[in-house]
Parts: C-alpha cells; structure tokens; sequence
C-alpha cells in the first residue's frame, strides 16, 4: 500500500514536470530548465553531504568543470552540444576523485575549507588561461528553445534521479550511511572508506558536472564569474531547505534557489540584485531554526498527519 | 516495494517524462508557428529593452539608460514616433555577460521587446549577439565601441553600432604622437578582453613606424577595481607616454596612482572613460590630470552652453531625469541615442517592422544628430556599417575638455 501511494506521489510528479512546459512561456521553460540545473547540483551535493556525510562548499567549481568541457568542445572542437554532457560527466568524476583522496585525512570545517579552496581556485584558472576559455569575455554558444532546454535538462534530471536512487537503495548506499554515521564503525565492518569516500566525491562532481553543461546549454554562454563561490553556495543553501539527506527535498531546494531570486526580481520589491544573498541569509537561518530537516521534515510532518486521519477514518471498518 | 517492481517504476516514470516532452516539443512548434505580428509594436506602443551596469563595476555608466529614457519621454509628451510611445525597459546586468544572457531571454521572450537597443558593454554584446540574431530581434546602437559591430555584419546582420569604433579612435591617437612626440616611450594599460584588445590594435596602428617605442603593456580583468600594481609597473617603464584604455571606475584610480607616485606622462584616456565628471572624480581623488588627451563627438556643453541643442539637451534632461549632470557627456550619449533610435524608428515607417528598422538604420544619409559635435554625421549603407566615423581630439584645461587639432576621420 505504502509503496504504491509513493509509486502514485512520483508519476503525479513526473507528469506535472512534464505537462508544465505546455502551459509555460518559453522564457518559462527556460526557468524551468534552471530549475533543473539546480536539482541536478543539489542531487549531487545531496549524495556526498546527506548520504555520505562529506562536506563541500566547492560543487560549483565542478560545475565550472562540467561546463567548460561542454563549451570548449562545442566552441573549439565543432562537437554537437548535448553530445558532450556524457564527457562533462567524466571529467567531473575524475576531478571529483582527486579532491575526494585528501578527504581520508580531513574531516568537518578543514574538509569544508578544502572544498572552498576548489571553488575559489577553479574560476581563476579559467581566467588565467583566457586563450581557451574566453576569460572574462566568455564563450557565447549556440542559443537553443526554451522547450528543448526544458526537455532535455528534465530529461537528464530523471535519468541521474533513477541512477542517484538505483546506487543510494543497495550496498553503497548503505556503506555511505555507515561512512556518514561513524567511520570506525563503518571500516570495522569491511566498508573500505578511501573508496567511498572518493567514489562519493566523484558521483557528487559527475552531478555537478552535467549541471554545469546544462546550465552553459541554458545560458548559450560561459563565463568564470557563472561558477563564482555564490553559485557554491545557493547548491548548499538549497540542500539545506530541501533538508539534507532526502530526493524529495532536493526538488524544493531547486525551486526555491532558482526562482526565489527572479521572483524577487519581477515583483520590483528589491531592485538591486544585491538584496538576494540577504534573503537567501535569513531564510536559511530561520529554517535552520525552525525547521532544521528543511522541506522533508515539512513534508514528513504534513505525511504524518495525512496518515494518522486516514487511519483514524479506516478503523472502524477494521 | 520489491526489487522488480520498484526499477519497473522508475523506468515508466522516465520512458513517460521522455513522452511527455516530445509531445510538448511537437506542440510548442506548433504554437511558435502562428506568431506572425511584430512583437512589441502595439497601435499605441512600441516596447524596447536594454541591459546596462546600474550596479557594479562599470556602474559609471549606469546613468545612460536613464538620460536616453528621458529623450523618449519628451519623444513621447510630443506625441510620440506615428502616435506610439516609446516604452523602454533597461535591466541591470552589473557589466557581467553571464548576468546579460539571461537578462535578454526575459526581455526578448517575456517582455515582447521589439529591439534590444544600446545595450552596454564590449563582452555582454558579444555574449547575447548569437541569440539575438538567431531569434532576429535588432541588437541596435549597441553601447561599445568595438570594431566587430561594424565589422562582422555579414555574420550577424541584426546587430549594428552606433559610436565611434575604439581601434579608429586609438589610431588617432597613435597617429597624432607619430606627429607630436615620435620618439616617447610609450606605456599602456588596458582592460584583459576585446575592448582593451581593440585599442592596443587600434594604437599599434596609428602609430606605424614609432609602435616599438611601446615599452610596457599591462592589463587588468574588468572585475578589479584596483590597478595600482599595474600602474607602478608602467611608471618604471621609464615611459613619458601613458596610454589608458580602461573602464571609468580604473581610469580614474590609474590616474590618481600615477600622481601619487609621482610620474608625469602625457596621458591618452579613451573617450568612454573621459567623461568631465570622471575626470573630476579623479581630481577630487588627488590626480592631476592637467594637459591629458582623449576625444569627443557630443555636444559641447561647456563651450557652446547657449546652442540650440545643448539648451534643449539641458531642458531634457531638468525635466525627465532630474538630478543628471548635463556636464556627464554620458548623458549627452544617452540622449544621442535616443534622437537616432527616435529617427530610424520614424524611417521604419507608419507600421514598423523589425526587418524595417535595420533597413533604416543600415540606410542612413548624413543625418545630423543635434546632440553630436558641430560637424559629424551620422552615415550608413548596408555595407558599411560604422555610424559614426569623425572625432575631435580634446585636452583637459581648467576643469574642462578643450578641443584642438582638426576633426579626424577614421577612414581616412
């Protein structure tokens, strides 16, 4: 029974992912693609921070990754755009694994500032070798339909869900519990931890990579000043509201991330772009006070209920 | 929920989102296919967009959008262009590309723009030109003086310029010291992208055979605000010559830095950074900048203030943007701009299309802008795009730009 309602809860949402674009503008489709892009980013950060308990602040340097493969291969190589995501992927996990390898030795805000290092070095390299990248200048790409955007960014989103889920269900997923709940533990038990470790730093930037291709598809440009530290910090942030440790959560912590700030924007309340890291601060701090799981614990209590009237409704028939 | 049953659903959720949105596509062509109006145009309005610095680095220049909106207000108070009003609606991209792209999406897609006109800065143009000209929107009087405008039509034949291009403006400079001061060592700061690069090229150019005495050559990413490194590096060059090819915010600290470590060249600004109000920013700061060189093309409101233009200007400007120093020639450019999308629009003719607003704009007979220096024409033929091709070389004196020399010709 319980497992059917979720099989219900997840086709409802797939649909309406799905009938959306048909009703949306094609500038629309377009936010529903950077929806997309951040529930991709947030997966992926949700995979190394809630499941396997690894802190990064550095995901958006990975998205960087992701994207300059994407944009220099289209730009310089000829290569179909969205043929390349796949490779973005690669690249993404391989420099994944290398930042993961010092994670063996570090731990808590020394892990977090090694991270931070990444996020805060990678845009300078793009910067530093500008005969590739565009530097600041950037590489404009090919622009695409709002609706192709849409379908191909919901696209990869569902894919990389199916696979998040298919690795989270089985035995590693349960090894990045056991790493995330007490190493001692988990190695005592035969989990190796360098593996896991890397292999979730590397899923985590695979995510972050394609990500960052698609957000380099949405945008037909790249520029390193896209993959700032801010970029970093929303994917927290919205792991954070989403609630941590949750697929769920993640698709809120999407919408709010990418549509908090344009919204913000078409209301005319704050003019200045300025004003949205401020919101995005105090709305951390009050969810964090209030309801420190995020959205899933929202989720959890509003589930609860339903279940306890259903319940109390079906006694009498018991 | 078994092990069957559970990869089953996941992969009927995925084969039916795949379903769902190709089904989406085929409707949404479909949708695309019946727009035949031109977007933006209405019996009463026509709504044009821009993206500019109101904020951030380059927001110096943020007051252009706000003088060139008060043109279309008394455009419109005096019944506007064939009884439309001119709406425009210009958008903070903080001079950053990454922000512009999305910025125009919303204009283009969301806001209906009929144009995307004078949009400011060199990187943010070229970031959302492959976009504007695929959906065929005019990316017109685009604010940077860059040669590609003019140059790269036969690729992008939706964008075009408006002000002088920067490599013809720095050739009168290197053409002038060829003449003045051909054996000067020469020292240059410029900006890490193609505007900074175009004036490097533009000087090499100008200067012809005396291009080897450039000793020194430092540039700077757009997103510093702080050159002093840069500038203490040129002062040692040894260089009595310092050329600045910078954006306003780092002009005015190259020239403050350069005082204060004591090096006294002959200084070149380019036109975009010598606005009178920068350069008076920068004496504010501690600089001198008695004798240094650039160019204009607007009006002159300081030595010609009782002129019919520059009282009209200065009406303009008192009654639709309040608190706009008529003495910031970036507000005479504003309302420069204006008066030549106010004229091509009425080219367009009675019902506008945006196919007849390039026509117009790629047509131009000598129109004399009144908001331009005595003299200068505006020209155009759809194969020569470069709009404004005259400038007059001026020196800083007793608070204000003097002109002096005769009026140069990029093509000549």
């Amino acid at each position: 029974m319980r497992a059917a309602s979720r099989l219900l809860v997840i086709a409802a949402t797939a649909a309406v992912i799905a009938w959306l674009p048909l009703q949306l503008s094609d500038y629309n489709r377009m936010q529903g693609a950077s929806v997309a892009v951040y529930f991709i980013a947030i997966l992926g950060l949700d995979i190394l921070t809630g499941y396997a308990g690894q802190i990064s602040i550095g995901n958006g340097a990975f998205m960087a990754i992701g994207g300059y493969t994407t944009a220099i291969l289209t730009v310089h190589h000829g290569w179909t755009d969205v043929t390349t995501i796949p490779l973005a992927a690669l690249a993404g996990f391989a420099c994944g694994v290398v930042v993961g390898l010092p994670a063996l030795r570090l731990s808590g805000a020394y892990l977090a500032l090694l991270t931070f290092a990444v996020a805060l070095a990678v845009p300078q390299i793009a910067l530093n070798y500008s005969g590739f990248t565009g530097g600041n200048q950037g590489l404009p790409l090919p622009a695409h339909s709002g609706l192709w955007l849409y379908a191909v960014s919901w696209a990869a989103s569902a894919i990389l869900l199916v696979l998040a889920w298919l690795v989270l269900r089985g035995r590693t997923g349960r090894a990045f519990r056991a790493v995330r709940d007490s190493e001692i533990a988990a190695a005592a038990s035969g989990v190796s931890l360098s593996i896991h470790k890397a292999l979730a730093f590397g899923i985590s930037a695979a995510y972050a990579a394609v990500a960052g291709s698609l957000l380099v598809l949405v945008n037909s440009f790249i520029n390193p000043q896209m993959f700032g530290l801010t970029l970093s910090l929303y994917i927290l942030i919205g792991a954070a509201v989403g609630g941590l440790g949750s697929l769920w959560g993640v698709l809120v912590g999407a919408i709010f991330v990418q549509l908090l700030p344009s919204g913000l924007q078409s209301t005319q309340v704050f003019h200045a772009a300025e004003s949205v890291p401020v919101i995005f601060g105090v709305f951390l701090v009050v969810v964090m006070l209030v309801f420190p799981g995020g959205a899933t614990q929202v989720l959890r209590i509003a589930g609860g209920v339903t279940r306890r009237v259903t319940r109390r409704r079906a006694a009498p028939e018991v | 929920m078994t092990k069957r049953v559970s990869v089953v659903a996941a992969l009927g959720v995925l084969g039916s989102l795949l379903v769902f949105a190709s089904v989406g596509a085929a409707a949404g062509h479909a949708k695309h296919a019946r727009h035949a109006k031109t977007p933006g145009v209405t019996k009463k309005t026509v709504v044009i967009g821009g993206t500019f610095p109101l904020t951030g680095p380059a927001q110096l220049y943020g007051v252009i959008p706000k003088a060139e909106n008060a043109y279309y207000q008394w455009v419109n108070a005096h019944g506007g262009v064939n009884g439309r009003k001119i709406v425009f609606k210009y958008l903070d991209d903080q001079y950053n590309p990454a922000m512009t792209v999305p910025l125009t999406h919303k204009l283009v897609q969301q806001d209906h723009i009929f144009a995307d006109v004078n949009s400011l800065g060199t990187a943010p143009n070229i970031a959302i030109r492959p976009y504007l000209n695929k959906q065929k929107v005019p990316q017109v009087l685009v604010a940077t003086g860059d040669s590609y405008w003019g140059a790269q039509y036969k690729k992008y034949p939706w964008t075009i310029g408006f002000q002088p291009d920067y490599p013809g403006e720095a050739k009168i400079y290197g053409k002038w010291i060829h003449a003045h001061m051909p054996n000067a060592k020469i020292a240059v700061l410029r900006q890490d992208d193609s505007y900074g690069q175009n004036y490097y090229d533009g000087l090499r150019a100008g200067l012809g055979s005396s291009k080897s005495n450039i000793v020194d050559v430092e540039t700077y990413p757009a997103t510093q605000t702080d050159v002093s490194a840069q500038v203490a590096k040129l002062a040692q060059s040894g260089a009595t010559i310092f050329a600045l090819f910078a954006i306003p915010q780092q002009t005015i600290d190259a020239l403050v830095v350069a005082t204060k470590i004591g090096w006294k060249p002959t200084t070149f600004i380019n036109n975009v950074s010598a606005s009178p109000v920068f350069m008076s920013l920068a004496v504010k700061s501690g600089a001198n900048v008695d004798g240094d060189i650039s160019t204009t093309y607007l009006l002159d409101v300081v030595d010609q203030p009782n002129s019919s233009s520059a009282k009209l200007y200065k009406k303009i400007l008192a009654r639709y943007d309040k608190g706009a120093n008529p003495l910031d020639l970036n507000n005479a450019y504003g309302v420069a701009v204006g008066w030549t999308f106010v004229q091509a629009l009425k080219a367009a003719g009675k019902n506008p299309t945006r196919a007849g607003l390039m026509k117009a704009l790629t047509h131009i007979k000598r129109w004399k802008n009144p908001f331009l220096y005595p003299g200068i024409h505006l020209h155009t033929t759809p194969k020569d795009r470069f709009m404004i091709q005259q400038q007059k070389l001026v020196r800083w004196r007793n608070q204000h730009f003097v002109p002096f020399a005769k009026l140069f010709n990029h093509a000549k």
